[in-house]
This record gives C-alpha cells, sequence and structure tokens, in this order.
C-alpha cells in the first residue's frame, strides 16, 4: 500500500498506466519467476491497464 | 477514460463435438449484443483455434485468441453440460491466457439436453473463472432440453429466451462498464 513504484507507461499511448491488481503466483518455472516473497511463498505479479486505451500490460513486483 | 471507446464482448463457444447445439445458443447470444448499443462482439468458436495438446497454459497462447482477450472487456461463455462437467479443450483455451482476463467480467451460458440447463457445469466453471482473475455476474442463460429450444437449422423456437438473454446481458454490460472504470481509474497503491 505504502509502496511507491514507477508508473509503467503505455507502450501504444505513451500514457501513465494504472495498477490495478495483484496476484500471487506459484510456480515451479523458476526461469520466468520474479523474487519469491518467502512470507507467500510465491512472487506478485502487478497488473496494469492504460487509461486511453484500455490495453493491458503486467511486470513482476 | 475514453467514453467514446466500444465495449468488447466476445463470446467463447466452449465446445468442439459434432453436432453441437450450443453453437445455435452461441450466435444467439452474439447476435443479441450485436444489437447493444456500444457494443463490439465477435463469435470464438475454440473449434478453430489450433493449440497444441502436449503442453498448457501460456506456453501454447494463440496470437489472436490472446489479443481479443485483451481487447475485451467482458466475456461470455457458453458451455454445454458434458457429465456435469465442461469440455476439456474448453479449459485448455482459457489456461492460454492469465493477465488479459484480470477484472474482467464474464456471464455464463449453460446449454443441456436435459432439464437443469447447464445448472452444474456453470457452477463447476465459477471457482475457474475467479481464479482466471475474471469476475463473474449473477445472471445466467440456461438453454434447457435445447433440442426443443433451437431447430435443427438453428431457429429459435422459444422467444422467451430473447427476454432472459437481455436481462443476462444488460448485467454483463453493466458489469463490463464499472470493471473498465476501475481497471483504468481506480488504483491499487
Amino acid at each position: 500500500m505504502a509502496k511507491i513504484a514507477v508508473k509503467m507507461i503505455c507502450p501504444s499511448c505513451g500514457v501513465e498506466m494504472n495498477h490495478h491488481c495483484d496476484k500471487l503466483v506459484y510456480t515451479t518455472d523458476t526461469k520466468n519467476a520474479g523474487p519469491t516473497d518467502p512470507s507467500l511463498g510465491g512472487f506478485i505479479e502487478e497488473f496494469h491497464s492504460c487509461p486511453k486505451c484500455g490495453g493491458g500490460a503486467s511486470r513482476h513486483a | 477514460m475514453e467514453a467514446s471507446r466500444p465495449l468488447f464482448i466476445p463470446v467463447i463457444l466452449g465446445t468442439a463435438r459434432m453436432g453441437r447445439m450450443s453453437l445455435h445458443a452461441a450466435r444467439l447470444v452474439t447476435g443479441e449484443l450485436g444489437k447493444c448499443a456500444g457494443v463490439e462482439t465477435d463469435l470464438i468458436d475454440i473449434a478453430k483455434l489450433p493449440l497444441p495438446t502436449n503442453d498448457a497454459g501460456e506456453a501454447i497462447k494463440h496470437a489472436d485468441f490472446s489479443a481479443k482477450m485483451s481487447k475485451a472487456d467482458a466475456l461470455v461463455v457458453v458451455s454445454p453440460e458434458y457429465n456435469h462437467g465442461y469440455s476439456g479443450l474448453l479449459k485448455h483455451v482459457l489456461d492460454s491466457c492469465l493477465k488479459e482476463y484480470i477484472h474482467k467480467a464474464v456471464g455464463i451460458v449453460g446449454v443441456s439436453a436435459g432439464p437443469f440447463g447447464g445448472a452444474r457445469v456453470i457452477e463447476n466453471l465459477l471457482p475457474v473463472m475467479r481464479e482466471l482473475g475474471l469476475v463473474t455476474i449473477f445472471w445466467d442463460v440456461n438453454f434447457s432440453s435445447v433440442q426443443k429450444v433451437f431447430a435443427e437449422d438453428g431457429r429459435l423456437l422459444d422467444d422467451s429466451y430473447i427476454r432472459r438473454t437481455d436481462k443476462f446481458l444488460r448485467e454483463l454490460i453493466w458489469m463490463a462498464k464499472a470493471l473498465r472504470q476501475g481497471r483504468e481509474q481506480i488504483s491499487l497503491d
């Protein structure tokens, strides 16, 4: 909640995207996994949407 | 938010079986959606998606299906009930995406030859939808005894399904608008 992260920029519109969701991901794929949060047992994937075109994007938290 | 941007609500036909009656239900829903102001739609037939079966999940993502799910504001899933469940191919297709679905609305249409109208397959799909990040609405359409609802050529024989579909779509469109606003304007931070 208090974390200040760099805003994602929409690759189509160039505007700041809105961070609207975090999802806890469990995976055996260590190559594509983000840093595991030991208190959660997986990694957090952030989901962002563009207020102009509606496009979505995600990244590891 | 770009108010003029139409909602995109594709309909996924969740079976590849020969002689599937769900095709008629999917066409009906797609047709009714197409009449809604400010809504664009498309019928996605999973039988036409050439997904490999020797892997699963995002490893087999189909570019066109992924693009449509990304563009979508909501989905309609039309699923027959096979032995109380959904088709394996529908699950295989749905599992090929994830980020494309997050915080988008979904409505489920159940189809069955018996009297329950796919009620059991809808219940089985609800936890799957939730885990995919989709938000379910509380209206369904249940096509009971589907062989009596449509003629073999797809003609609708029971007009009551127009009203049922209309109520379902109104709820879905409302949820699609609300969730678009949320995705694009309401921050988690």
